[in-house]
């Protein structure tokens, strides 16, 4: 195949960066699913609602006071409640610095949890942490540097899954993990639901303000794609990964975020299902996960199989959801017709 | 008092007792003694630490405590409170005394996870008792704070006692919407104080000739704090509650403007008794004359009469 320099000069380099950001943008995507699912469990959730707030809220101004840091601007005041949080610098500085900073405020939210998460994944699946090697696939166009990212992304995936499938929901550290998943698929998030809706805060007003970050000082903006480049460039002379490697950690990241989400959504939509169900009736779902799994468990201690926790997670998930249906189905009028 | 034993003109608001979730400190010490218990079951029983942890009997047992004792410690330093440590010394000596005394030390790794679940339920149990054993009073006239398990307390405070309002609300309290109101009195009743100490020490010399000095310091700083059988602990609805004992406190203080404006009052007061007893007095005066005036002229008339 005959490579084009236009290609691999110009183009190439933007591959991961286009990869990121279509990660990124599903990542919005659930958010905002996120935030409209709890906005509809607001009236009878309101601690939820305001815990989910503060964890929102907690790690956007951790990252706004760690913009602060890396700045070398010094944090002199640091507050974080359920509404709101401020940082105050020690000295406001300017231009570059203060874009930084800003960067932080709004791009961190979204990075900072599942990077948190990510460090956790590392010790239960350390070795899925698989970068594609230029040796052995020459990455140099635009497609190719695509497919490695593809490539990074697919191995973590399939090994991530392989652990989440395989989760053993009697091994402590397995329970710590998935609490974590849940409780910071609370919080990935820069914006909140507000006591009372007085502005629509929502993924347009999250990208409005990335925008105005944005266009407010193009030039750092060419400056940070002049680093990319100049980055990139360097790894393809010394033949190494690094820039694949570097755009894959955020590609990891937000895949870890859609899960994490995806998992809050669940426990979200299974509150709002049990809500329509009469009082005592509600905690059977809840007391039906524990308490299929360990069954389930108990059955294979004694009549063994392969794939045990798999079995048993799915087994869970079944009995539960079948659990719910039922009671659904004879406990409200949602699957009933007029007669 | 008794709710049903108002003074008069009495009138009740509100009855409150603190937020289920108000003593988490309390309720933390209870809920990490579990998770660790059953932490240290499963790393004797199932972990792939087993063999290691299995190798000695008292290993099992030596881990558990230890750990135990240091979160005591910490948790004792952090709360600058040596109840944490003795709570956690006294759990472990009588968790290792009954394994002793029953020759279960072998099985540790069993009786150690169950153990912790008991004491834990039995904390559990005795902070809900604790904490029903508060009950916060608030009438139009004062605030009753009454408490205690075996021992009754009970604190009275009128509102215009009330010289100061602390309000403070934790993130859990954030969440579920319930806080804690000191009223401070002018005696200086719900303020307590910080110490901070500082302390060194110099030993020199040499074989059998030392000197020892010690020097030190100290700093005192004055805050808000009570018992909470004193202070309005873990209330719900916080803002609801807080803003209705500020109401009642304004309502029940005169400001230096009000305490003129009475006086004005009062003397105008006064000065219409002044006018009105003036007024009486030309009353009967005028009284009088009609009745002199009319004996007057009834002899006139009997005078031309005759």
């Amino acid at each position: 195949m005959e490579l084009s320099p236009v290609d691999i000069v110009i183009f190439a380099p933007l591959a991961v960066v286009f990869g990121v950001l279509l990660f990124w943008f599903l990542q919005l995507l659930f958010i905002e699913s996120q935030k409209y699912l709890l906005s509809k469990i607001r009236a009878k959730h309101e601690p939820l609602c305001r815990f989910t707030n503060f964890i929102g809220i907690l790690f956007q101004t951790i990252c706004h006071a760690l913009g602060y840091t890396v700045t070398r601007s010094g944090i002199s005041h640091f507050s974080v409640n359920i509404h709101y949080g401020h940082v105050k610098p020690k000295k406001e500085k300017r231009g570059i610095f203060e874009w930084i900073s800003n960067s932080f405020l709004f791009l961190g939210p979204f990075f900072i949890p599942s990077a948190v998460l990510l460090t956790s994944v590392y010790f239960f699946t350390g070795r899925s942490f698989f970068i594609p090697s230029p040796a052995a696939d020459a990455f140099y166009t635009f497609s190719e540097q695509f497919i490695a990212f593809g490539t990074a992304l697919h191995q973590f995936s399939v090994k991530f899954f392989n652990f989440l499938f395989t989760i053993d929901l009697f091994d402590p550290r397995h329970i710590g993990f998935i609490l974590l998943l849940v409780f910071l698929g609370m919080g990935i998030r820069p914006s909140y639901i507000g006591e009372e809706k007085k502005k629509k805060v929502d993924m347009i007003y999250d990208l409005k303000n990335i925008q105005a970050h944005i266009t407010s000082s193009p030039l750092y903006v060419a400056l940070l794609f002049l680093l990319a480049y100049i980055f990139y460039y360097i790894s393809l002379l010394l033949h190494g990964n690094w820039y694949v490697a570097l755009f894959s950690i955020f590609g990891w990241i937000s895949i870890i975020a859609i899960v994490s989400l995806l998992v809050a959504h669940f426990l979200i939509l299974l509150i709002k299902i049990t809500d329509t169900l009469p009082k005592w009736w509600a905690l059977l779902p809840y007391s039906m996960l524990p308490l299929s799994y360990i069954l389930i468990r108990i059955v294979f201690y004694f009549l063994p199989i392969e794939n045990i926790l798999f079995f048993s997670l799915l087994f869970m998930i079944c009995i539960s959801a079948l659990t719910i249906l039922i009671l659904v189905k004879y406990k409200t009028n949602t699957f009933k017709t007029k007669t | 008092m008794d709710q049903n034993e108002p003074l008069q003109n009495e009138k009740i608001e509100r009855v409150l007792s603190p937020h289920p979730l108000s003593f988490m400190r309390l309720q933390s010490l209870c809920l990490f003694l579990i998770i660790w218990g059953v932490l240290v079951g499963w790393l004797v029983n199932f972990s792939e630490y087993k063999t290691l942890l299995g190798s000695m009997e008292w290993y099992p047992i030596l881990v558990w405590g230890g750990v135990l004792l240091l979160v005591g410690v910490i948790a004792s330093l952090i709360t600058i409170r040596w109840s944490v440590l003795i709570l956690y010394l006294g759990v472990f000596l009588a968790g290792v005394g009954f394994m002793w005394s029953q020759n279960w030390v072998k099985d540790s790794g069993i009786f150690i996870p169950f153990y912790s679940i008991f004491i834990s339920v039995a904390g559990f149990l005795l902070v809900e008792g604790y904490r029903r054993s508060h009950k916060y009073i608030i009438s139009n006239l004062r605030i009753i704070f009454k408490g205690g398990i075996f021992t009754k307390r009970e604190r009275t405070l009128r509102y215009d006692k009330i010289t100061d309002i602390d309000a403070k609300q934790g993130i859990l309290g954030q969440i579920f919407s319930f806080g804690t109101v000191i009223p401070i009195s002018a005696s200086g009743f719900g303020l307590g104080s910080d110490k901070t100490l500082a302390a060194g020490g110099v030993d020199v010399g040499i074989k059998n000739v030392r000197f020892l000095g010690l020097f030190g310091g100290g700093k005192e700083v004055q805050t808000p704090r009570a018992r909470s059988y004193y202070e309005l602990h873990g209330i719900y609805p916080y803002k609801e509650v807080k803003n209705l004992v500020e109401n009642m406190v304004q309502n029940n203080v005169i400001t230096p403007y009000q305490q003129k404006q009475v006086e004005l009052q009062e003397e105008q007061k006064e000065v219409q008794k002044e006018q009105v007893d003036i007024q009486k007095q030309m009353r009967d005066l005028l009284k009088k004359q009609m009745v002199s005036n009319d004996e007057s002229e009834s002899e006139d008339e009997n005078i031309k009469s005759v």
